[in-house]
């Protein structure tokens, strides 16, 4: 043997070796980590126009932990909340929880467009992902994935909730909605069924994401002189759009309704400019929420001196779904968690809601609100009107068929 | 469609308004001190939430207080930060006013939560006011004098005042200043707080019309560096009249081609940066050549 093949032969028993170290290391990792605590990932927004959201959405996660004694299948849970400031962050945070963490599933994503980007890390590199806030149709519809499953109910099901209330209120409409996808889809959907409640369009306007002034959207508007708006705009945006809307002297004149809105858009710009008709997924003062809803809003009144906003609950449902699968499979292997998620099903209220084996939609009616005639309380904005649906056979049906959601579920 | 398009002119024009106030601050504060201070819409936001308090405490009349008050953390901010980054290289500048962006964000979250703050028009302003095509908003007209009163203020100040005359004197040669005499340093100071006075002001009159969150400063900051870069980095008239160039095209833009809104301010600072890439009334300034 040459001195060269000698030296080659070196650098590859070198280069061997190295290449074991992580799988030594992993392995050990792994097992230290079986005796250790659980942990599961959160990407919630920390910062920018989301960052209230992200907070409560942030607590009502740690709440369901909580109130599951910290722990699950006996062991401690840790939580790591990375930030959800745009998609490209997102995806790189979901890979973090991943590869740093080592997180066993993650919870989190309130916009679909950041929810989109992580879905494809979860489905990657299996990792069960339970998206809280996106309400874009393809998240369970065309792009749907066996590692992700969705709390908040699409887009159609809430258009086609709203639009009875919108038929009441005239013919001609006006849509203002964010530019990405969850405002396309808002338009997608209350077009096609315009013709259902005989409305026209009497104008449309897509909205940049981050706009302050909406004044000039409000003249347009004021222009097009329509029966009602229906619109989507999202947090800080749509806080400034009511705040604008109730001093260009709109509020009161032109009936607004929306879909997928929260409190603390609410809550941010107070009882004088707030108006409308809005589907959200919970509200604090149903008189229809179940006694462990009414034990969660106790429990984070009496933590954080106020009650929950839907996100807070968003953020539960979907923890409680998490740690419940785990406990049923009695695993924290990905695919265990996967098919108990499957089968999850609460059964605490009128009838029970669950994520669709076919498309992982959480099937459950949302609830449609009005805001107060008069509002006397500094959190309390909302009459509860009704629920999207009160049957269980109505409400899956309101989810739609396999066909019109266009599913193709993958193999795990 | 002409009165649709005189009806989001004047819309622009008293938007592009709003625009020039929170722009003038940043562009004096890098004309006389040469620091790009990033900062500068945290200093807006915290002029929201002092105005906020103010009311909250003491009434609308409090009001008046979050400005100075701002300046006063400015003039902190600049004796204790800034005055180590002057004649330093102009990207330091920015990458240490953004992390005070960050921070001075991260306090307000801290002091005052996540949540957004309600805040309205005093009920004197509440209501609008209309002159055939046009619409505005009483508050919006308040905001139009506030800003001009502001502005011309300032210009008679900067123009016609021995403290206005160290001050430009200072911003182009500070070392012929300093040998008749005048003790520089507090002058500096005293511009970082006059700029972050400025963005409070445009804070206080915007917190009405925007959520007063933590993160509104984004809402200010982009705009405001794009108004300084088409008028000119330091030119008290070129943020004016790039300020009121941003608010019509945006409106006008808003009516024909809404999706492209948020865009159509940056295609017209780069069609002027093409054109004149030290800005529409830029002029060379030895200090930075």
């Amino acid at each position: 043997m040459t001195e060269i093949q000698r030296r080659n032969r070196a650098i590859l028993r070198l280069l061997a070796a190295l290449a074991a170290v992580p799988a030594v290391g992993g392995s050990s990792a792994a097992s230290a980590e079986d005796a250790g605590p659980i942990r599961i990932g959160l990407i919630y927004t920390k910062q920018g126009p989301g960052a209230a959201i992200g907070e409560y959405l942030q607590r009502g996660s740690a709440l369901a932990v909580e109130q599951a004694g910290g722990k699950v299948l006996g062991r401690p849970i840790e939580l790591v909340w990375l930030d959800e400031p745009n998609p490209q962050v997102s995806q790189q945070n979901m890979q973090r929880l991943i590869d740093e963490n080592k997180v066993v599933a993650v919870v989190g994503g309130n916009y679909s467009s950041s929810a989109l980007a992580m879905m494809s890390v979860a489905n990657r590199e299996k990792i069960p992902l339970i998206l809280t806030g996106a309400a874009a149709r393809e998240i369970t519809g065309k792009d749907c994935s066996r590692y992700t499953f969705r709390t908040q109910a699409t887009v159609p099901v809430q258009i086609a909730g709203l639009m009875p209330y919108v038929s009441q209120l005239g013919k001609k409409i006006y849509f203002i909605t964010p530019s990405y996808a969850f405002g396309q889809d808002i338009l997608r959907s209350a077009r096609s069924q315009l013709p259902s409640i005989a409305a026209t369009e009497a104008g449309v306007d897509e909205v940049p994401v981050n706009t302050a002034d909406y004044s000039s959207y409000i003249l347009k508007i004021r222009q097009a002189k329509p029966d009602a708006v229906i619109g989507g705009l999202v947090g800080g945006d749509f806080s400034n759009f009511l705040k604008q809307w109730n001093e260009m002297g709109m509020k009161g004149k032109v009936p607004y309704a929306a879909v997928a809105v929260t409190d603390t858009d609410f809550w941010d710009v107070g009882p004088q400019a707030s108006t409308g008709i809005f589907i959200k997924p919970w509200y604090y003062d149903n008189p229809q929420n179940t006694a462990a809803e009414k034990k969660m809003t106790e429990d984070f009144a009496k933590k954080y001196g106020q009650p929950p906003s839907d996100k807070t609950w968003s953020g539960w449902i979907g923890m409680r779904a998490l740690l419940e699968s785990i406990e049923a499979a009695k695993s924290t292997k990905a695919q265990d968690i996967v098919t108990a998620l499957e089968k999850w099903k609460n059964a605490e209220g009128k009838f029970p809601f669950y994520f669709r084996e076919w498309d992982h939609q959480m099937v459950r009616p949302a609830v449609i609100v009005q805001v107060k005639a008069q509002i006397s309380d500094k959190w309390n904005y909302f009459d509860f009107l009704k629920n999207t649906s009160d049957t269980l056979a109505d409400t899956e049906k309101a989810f739609g068929t396999k066909e019109e959601i266009g599913c193709s579920m993958p193999a795990l | 469609m002409l009165d649709i398009l005189v009806s989001q002119v004047a819309n622009g024009l008293v938007l592009g308004f709003v625009y020039v106030l929170i722009a003038v601050g940043l562009s004096i504060t890098f004309g006389l001190l040469g620091v790009i201070n990033f900062a500068h819409g945290a200093f807006f936001a915290l002029g929201a939430y002092f105005a906020w308090q103010m009311y909250h405490w003491f009434g609308w009349s409090a009001v008046v207080l979050a400005p100075p008050l701002v300046g006063l953390v400015g003039m902190v901010v600049e004796a204790t930060i800034i005055r180590r980054l002057y004649g330093k290289e102009p990207l330091l500048s920015l990458i240490v006013t953004f992390a005070l962006a960050l921070l001075i964000e991260a306090l307000i979250r801290l002091v005052w939560g996540a949540d957004g703050k309600p805040f309205n028009p005093p009920p004197v302003l509440a209501g609008i006011v209309e002159f055939g095509p046009l619409l505005i908003t009483k508050y919006r007209v308040a905001v139009l004098g506030a800003t001009v009163a502001t502005l011309l203020g300032l210009w008679a100040f900067l123009a016609w005042t021995p403290y206005g005359r160290i001050l430009r004197a200072g911003s182009r040669d500070p070392e012929m200043v300093a040998l008749l005499g005048i003790n520089l340093s507090r002058v500096l100071t005293a511009v970082f707080g006059l700029g972050c006075a400025l963005a409070a002001i445009a804070g206080v009159l915007a917190a009405p019309l925007w959520t007063v969150s933590p993160s509104m400063s984004a809402n200010a900051v982009m705009p405001a560096f794009v108004v300084v870069a088409i008028g000119g980095l330091g030119s008290f008239l070129g943020a004016v009249v790039a300020g009121l160039a941003v608010g019509v095209v945006t409106s006008v833009t808003i009516q024909f081609w809404p999706e492209a809104a948020a865009a159509s301010m940056y295609a017209l600072m780069f069609a002027i940066m093409l054109l004149r890439p030290r800005g529409l009334f830029g002029e060379r300034w030895e200090r930075f050549e």
